[in-house]
């Protein structure tokens, strides 16, 4: 039967709940004044833009998208595309602060559409931890992963 | 003054997403993807001859649309599908509209808001929903 509504889990090295390699990162005064100058934002409001929720999240975690894409056997070269993002703030980011930065694989989904052909949903979440490991921001994120039909 | 449910947010509008901001976003994302910098890697993918801005880029618009819409307000969640392409030069607008107002701790009030941003001419590249609080004036 074709017909698979909320796909498939696959068998894929790594296993759901996988931890991703911790790392941290600090937001600086300059980097963000360039993501204010690429949003049209305000350059001289020196508070952390919320979207650094994503881009530390991303950035901070011990592990770069092309290896991201190798644990779900997919070559980065490929194109990879970000499909959603959920993101979580539970306290103001702040700007010189070093945080924490963990995450797991949640699952990775086998799906085919009827014009896309096969694909895999690859879903991760992050987060950002400060000194007392306290949750400061959580993100949900999916790489819609694209296979060319065997 | 907070916003009633029913209240539109934005427009925001950028007139012409610029290739210089994705090679300095590029930079800051730590990302080389080459679509979002050189027209020739867009052709090589099929994607048309003009650079791709960053999905973050796209749903941080968004989010500046929300800090123009309801000042002094704090973004508390984000939730978007990126479902289309933003290619260089292209004008977006980002908008939205406040689903629901609700007391929050503290005295402060809680919006729940329908967002999104749409290529000028062309489809809905974000699409999805915000949660906002806002400290009551004494």
């Amino acid at each position: 039967m074709n017909h698979q509504p909320f796909g498939r889990f696959i068998d894929m090295a790594v296993a759901s709940g996988t931890p991703l390699p911790p790392g941290t990162f600090t937001i600086t005064p300059e980097e963000n004044r360039r993501l204010a100058g690429v949003l049209g934002a305000d350059p001289e409001d020196t508070t952390a833009h919320p979207l650094w929720a994503y881009v530390a999240t991303q950035r901070g975690i011990g592990i770069g998208v092309a290896d991201l894409c190798a644990l779900a056997d997919f070559d980065v070269a490929d194109g990879p595309m970000l499909g959603s993002v959920d993101m979580e703030l539970r306290a103001p980011l702040a700007v010189g602060v070093e945080y924490r930065v963990t995450g797991e694989v949640l699952s990775i989904v086998r799906k085919e559409g009827r014009k896309t052909g096969p694909f895999d949903i690859m879903t991760y979440r992050e987060r950002l931890l400060d000194g007392d490991g306290a949750e400061v921001v959580s993100t949900t994120n999916t790489f819609i992963l694209p296979r060319r039909a065997a | 003054m907070t916003p009633e449910a029913g209240a539109a947010l934005g427009p925001w509008v950028v007139e012409s997403v610029s290739p210089a901001a994705m090679a300095d976003f590029a930079e800051v994302l730590a990302d080389p993807n080459p679509i979002h910098l050189d027209p020739e890697a867009v052709k090589a993918m099929g994607l048309g001859d003009r650079v791709v801005n960053q999905g973050p880029a796209n749903f941080g618009y968004v989010l500046e649309m929300l800090k123009a819409a309801v000042p002094g307000a704090t973004v508390v969640d984000l939730r978007v599908r990126l479902q289309a392409n933003v290619f260089g030069g292209d004008r977006v607008i980002a908008a939205g509209v406040v689903e629901s107002v609700a007391d929050g701790e503290h005295g402060t009030r809680i919006l729940n808001c329908a967002v999104w941003l749409d290529v000028d001419g062309g489809a809905r590249a974000i699409a999805g929903t915000a949660s906002l609080i806002l400290s009551q004036n004494p």
